[in-house]
């Protein structure tokens, strides 16, 4: 009996010193120490001894066990530090590995920026207005100042619905709107002075398709009518909508446009945020032409029913389309219709 | 538009500033400058050489050997082809590493043998003219070494002008006018235009032994001058000056009489047009329409089909000039030209516009005229013709006095300015002796009445470009200077905003299109090509035309955005076999002669290949029903799927039975019809379409979430498959259950459909469906249970079919 537990001693404490992992340990604990387990069986026999040798012999038994659970507890202190220590080291986990695809989806990027422009100019007190892109020649044309004989509404500048043959030049032709501006007209006679609104949306002109020519782009008008509203305001609701649009401020500088509906009229530059001192984007003039504007003429205001002598207001109009193609450095205006999912995925959602 | 800085400086002086600074000036007051070239930039490095010995070339006829001094310590040897070069002759020399227009670099060479360092030039090669016979001569007293282009003054900086930016400036057309607006930047004096004193009188209706003028059309030509005017011997060509200034803003000389009427064009913006008076027919020079159908040669050599519509300078036997577009052939000087008849007239701006785009014939004259120009400029323009022609050809002798028909006279316009309030526009702080002086600086009138300006418009303002005092208000800040105004923020609005409930609704579907439904907000084009009317199987009539389409036959205005969906679809197909676009679109919908009908559209297509179901869960179709119904759960509307009827009207592209409608037809979830995949090669795909009126949802969008208390009792959830007949509706059978289900079965979801092997032989399927089985009160017994699958069972056998577990 004596050998026999010293042998199972021998056996068990070389088992675990050789042990590698918590299932070697376990399956020596269960083979020693286990309900079945030999050291368990050993302790079992002590009826069979003779009754002096069974204290001394417990003893031992005892002695045997505990010496193995002592064992068995300090090496899995050692494994468990092991372990803990390997898993902290990094060893074997490539946290490069990619998860599985979310192909995700995402918004154009023309209303993105649209989007953008309406949260700005709503944080300004603006309203958001909207009008049809199929529009009377009368709110396209005559309410904005462009006389019936303008070469702007001839089929080279226009795209029309109505027959060349059925154009009464009464107005009451229908065109495909060939700028945001019939919407000033729209929105003065829908609420009346004094106003502030923004209306963005497509608009279409004759043009031949080409990489900086589209027949279809987007613009964004801007109007303001009020009491005392004069050109300084007006810079200011610019110099803010370009800070919105290109994330910073730029120096900005007023020239003399002309645009039937306005007067006087603007262009609105700014300095060319992609150089010091000339880029092909400026053309190396250092200034880029971001914006045309102006005061309201005052016959766009009689034609929406506001007394010009009593209401001024300035207007806006900027273009989304070359914008979005400045911000991105998109070189082909084109993607812009194209449906390409090559190029919607560039941006995000 | 271009602008010679020399030519400027004969009217306001600009001699100490450079050309970057006038561009500047010009593009901050008055139109934008969109470039500045150097003339003589490109012969720069030219040089006045002599030729010192001239021997012929020992191996080549036509060569000679020279010595050429020009200015170095060296003397050089060169070859020349040229006839006319001969020792002692002073010439525009090239030497080696100078270029020459057209980015020819000299270089040391040799030629059959001799060596030839530098290049001895021709007019040609200089590009001062297409003279190219032999080398320019240069006067004896030419000084060596000085550069030519200082030598024959040719340095001058050309602006170009863009001409959109001066299309409402009718003054702006010649350099007078810019004369005129650098003086009034600059506060400097303008000095006035050499005229001649020339006679007038009223031309009568009939020949009375002199030229008789019919304005025929009084609308289309409000004042029309002729002079006749003769010529001791040939005309010639025009001094080298002329010929200077005219190649600096790219006009070509042609000779004296030609060149006159194009430098007065470009110094004063006033066209006009010398007929040689031997081939004018008859004494009786006629402003009248053309006939349809009547031809006309013009300069050009073009036979011109004329039109009702064009105006025709007519001589006693038929047209003789286009009217201000150009002149005819028949009556052009030449150099046997002994007497000329000159023409000044002011035509119709849209009448000239229209010939000239017809004819696709724009030229100086049309463009200018088509800016409604300044009666009066068109007398002045008389006057300085002959003041110009007399400088150069003293023998010139004016034929009688000028004879006129209609009037020369300017509209008078005199507007009432309130300075006070022009400052507040503006936002200038401009006191009223400022407005005065600015105004007067630009050769306005102005008086002082009380606290208001009287101002009277000058007659080269006045046709077109300032006819209301607001148009003074820009006249005044321009010149005052943009750049003095100051950003000033807009008061504080007094009423909130709310926000845009169509935008909020948007924004929201949208987002959830990206984020849950991996969707790609898109644009499509509002133009579709007529092939859709067949692919849509629609009427031509059905659709808003565009009369003049872009590309030819993309002509449809479109209804929806679908069509332009499956175009961008079948762009991405092979690329990219499955994916989602969506587009919030507008379409148009005909109203007889009025303004077409607008619908608001969210559009959404999905397409992918082949798939394992048709229908149900896990097929195309099922997904598309999922995105539309979680996209009414967005909106918090609460529409529910209806079938629909087979002759109901639906868009062309919608199938006619793989389809669901919601809110009476405002959404649809379809697959795409198998003809309009055939037309766009798409047969492969399985494409499905959700459409939705966008003004309808919001409308429907009133229904308030109802907040229910979750029941306390546990819930219990077991699965039952049944077997059905195959033909059965499925709407049907949930509905059946639902209803056997009781209160007790808050959710019944179908999750397989089978319908193959033995079952489907018997005509039948199987439905698998998640059921959820909670009260609010208790909780539910095991026996509550069976007896729900019991009555399960009941109307399934109801149903001719019965429960398989
Ligand atoms: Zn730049």
């Amino acid at each position: 009996m004596r050998e026999r537990l010293e042998e199972l001693r021998g056996e068990g404490l070389a088992a675990v010193e050789s042990a590698s992992t918590e299932a070697d340990l376990r399956a020596i604990e269960v083979g020693l120490l286990g309900r079945k387990g030999d050291i368990t069986a050993a302790l079992k026999s002590l009826g069979k001894l003779p009754a002096e040798e069974r204290p001394l012999m417990g003893q031992l038994a005892n002695e045997v066990k505990a010496a193995i659970q002592a064992s068995l507890d300090a090496k899995r202190a050692t494994l468990d530090a092991a372990a803990l220590e390997a898993e902290l080291s990094g060893a074997g986990f490539d946290p490069t590995l990619p998860g599985p695809g979310l192909p995700g989806g995402g918004q154009h990027p023309i209303s993105a920026i649209t989007r953008e422009l309406e949260d700005l100019f709503l944080s300004m007190g603006f309203r958001i207005a909207d009008g049809p892109e199929v529009e009377l020649e009368a709110n396209n044309f005559d309410a904005l100042n462009i006389p019936s004989d303008h070469p702007a509404r001839e089929s080279h500048d226009t795209i029309w619905i109505t027959p060349e043959e059925a154009r009464k030049g009464d107005g009451s032709g229908v065109v495909l709107r060939t700028h945001t501006s019939p919407v000033q007209v729209r929105a003065l006679r829908e609420y009346g002075a004094p106003l502030r609104v923004v209306a963005p949306g497509r608009v279409f002109r004759q043009e031949t398709l080409d990489a900086t020519h589209e027949h279809t782009f987007h613009q964004m008008e801007g109007l303001v009518v009020d009491k005392g509203v004069g050109v300084g305001h007006m810079l200011h609701a610019m110099n803010t909508l370009i800070e919105g649009v290109m994330g910073r401020k730029l120096e900005t500088r007023l020239r003399p446009g002309f645009f039937p509906f306005v007067e006087p009229g603007f262009e609105l530059d700014a300095r060319c945020p992609f150089c010091q001192s000339g880029c092909s984007v400026c053309k190396g003039s250092r200034w880029i032409e971001l914006m045309p504007g102006g005061l309201v003429h005052p016959h766009v205001l009689e034609s929406a029913g506001v007394d010009p002598n009593e209401y001024s207001g300035f207007a806006f109009g900027l273009g989304l389309s070359r914008i979005v193609m400045l911000r991105y450095g998109i070189d082909d205006i084109r993607w812009f219709m194209s449906g390409s999912l090559d190029f919607l995925r560039q941006f995000p959602a | 538009m271009l602008i010679s800085l020399n030519w400027l400086n004969d009217y306001v002086d600009l001699s100490d500033l450079s050309a970057e600074r006038i561009a500047e000036l010009l593009s901050l007051h008055t139109a934008e400058v969109e470039g500045i070239e150097e003339v003589g930039a490109a012969i720069a490095d030219v040089v006045v050489g002599e030729v010192l010995e001239r021997a012929q070339h020992p191996n080549a006829d036509k060569l000679s050997v020279t010595r050429v001094a020009y200015g170095a310590d060296e003397t050089v040897g060169v070859v020349c082809g040229a006839p006319n070069v001969r020792a002692g002759l002073k010439i525009a020399f090239a030497p080696v590493g100078s270029k020459l227009p057209g980015d020819l670099k000299i270089k040391r060479a040799k030629l059959r043998g001799e060596e030839s360092c530098g290049m001895i030039c021709s007019e040609r090669e200089l590009e001062l003219s297409d003279e190219h016979g032999g080398i320019l001569e240069l006067p004896e007293d030419a000084p060596v070494g000085v550069p030519l282009v200082e030598y024959l003054g040719l340095k001058d900086f050309v602006l170009e002008l863009d001409n959109k930016s001066l299309t409402h400036r009718p003054d702006l057309w010649g350099h007078y006018g810019f004369a005129r607006e650098l003086a009034a930047i600059l506060g400097r004096e303008l000095k006035p235009l050499k005229l001649a004193q020339v006679e007038r009188e009223e031309a009568p209706a009939e020949p009375d032994g002199r030229f008789a003028i019919r304005i025929e059309d009084p609308e289309s030509c409000r004042f029309y001058a002729g002079l006749e005017v003769s010529l001791e011997g040939e005309p010639g060509p025009s001094p080298a000056w002329m010929q200077r200034r005219l190649r600096a803003v790219g006009q070509r000389p042609i000779d004296l009489l030609v060149d006159l009427t194009n430098y007065l064009l470009l110094e004063t913006g006033q066209p006009t047009h010398a007929f040689d008076r031997s081939k004018v027919r008859g004494d009786l020079i006629r402003v009248r329409r053309a006939e349809a159908g009547e031809k006309l040669t013009t300069l050009d050599d073009q036979e011109r089909s004329l039109h009702g519509e064009d105006l025709l300078i007519a001589d006693a036997e038929g047209g003789v000039a286009l009217a201000g577009v150009m002149g005819g052939a028949n009556s052009e000087v030449g150099p046997e030209t002994e007497t000329i008849l000159l023409e000044a007239a002011h035509f119709a701006p849209t009448r000239v516009r229209r010939t000239a785009h017809r004819l696709n014939l724009r030229t100086e004259a049309s463009s200018r005229f088509e800016k409604t120009l300044d009666p009066a400029g068109t007398w002045q323009a008389v006057e300085r013709f002959v003041a110009l022609l007399q400088e150069l050809r003293p023998d010139a002798r004016v034929l009688g006095p000028a004879r006129t028909a209609g009037s020369s006279a300017a509209d008078e316009v005199s507007l009432e300015l309130d300075p006070k309030r022009t400052a507040e526009l503006l936002g200038l702080p401009l006191a009223p002796e400022e407005v005065v002086d600015l105004l007067q600086r630009l050769g306005f009138g102005v008086e002082l009445d009380g606290a208001s300006l009287r101002v009277e418009v000058p007659s080269w303002r006045s046709s077109k470009d300032v006819r209301k005092p607001i148009d003074l208000v820009e006249e005044v800040g321009r010149l005052a200077g943009y750049h003095r105004i100051e950003a000033r923020p807009l008061a504080a609005p007094i009423e909130a905003i709310f926000a845009d409930p169509m935008r909020q609704l948007t924004r929201r579907l949208g987002a959830r299109l990206m984020g849950a439904h991996e969707a790609f907000e898109t644009q499509g084009y509002t133009f579709l090509h007529a092939d859709w009317v067949q692919h849509l199987s629609a009427a031509r009539g059905d659709f808003v035309i565009v009369d003049n389409p872009v590309q030819d036959q993309v002509d449809l205005v479109r209804q929806d955005s679908m069509p332009s969906l499956l175009d961008q679809a079948a762009g991405n197909w092979r690329a990219n076999p499955a994916g989602a676009l969506f587009e919030f679109g507008k379409g148009y919908f005909p109203q007889g002669d009025a303004l077409p009908t607008q619908r608001r559209w969210l559009s959404i297509l999905l397409w992918q290949r082949g798939e394992a179901k048709h229908h149900g869960p896990g097929s195309a179709f099922g997904r598309a029903r999922s995105l539309a119904e979680d996209l009414l759960r967005t909106a918090g509307v609460a529409w529910t799927a209806e079938t629909v009827e087979a002759a109901a009207s639906l868009p062309g592209w919608a199938h006619p039975a793989q389809i669901l409608a919601y809110g009476d037809g405002a959404m649809l979830v379809s697959a795409i019809h198998p003809r309009v995949r055939a037309a766009l090669d798409l047969s492969e795909a399985k494409l499905m379409a959700v459409r939705i009126d966008l003004e309808a949802l919001l409308a429907a969008q009133n229904q308030e979430a109802a907040f229910r208390a979750p029941s306390k009792f546990p819930a219990i959830k077991c699965d039952v498959a049944l077997a059905l007949p195959a033909e059965l509706p499925f709407a049907e059978v949930d509905a059946a259950l639902r209803q056997a289900g009781g209160k007790i079965l808050v959710n019944l979801q179908l999750f397989d459909v089978y319908e193959e092997g033995a079952l489907a032989e018997q005509g039948q399927r199987s439905l698998a469906f998640h059921a959820t089985l909670q009260a609010a009160d208790r909780t539910l017994s095991e026996k509550e249970e069976q007896k729900f699958l019991r009555k399960i069972g009941e109307a399934a056998e109801r149903l001719g079919g019965s429960l398989r577990s």
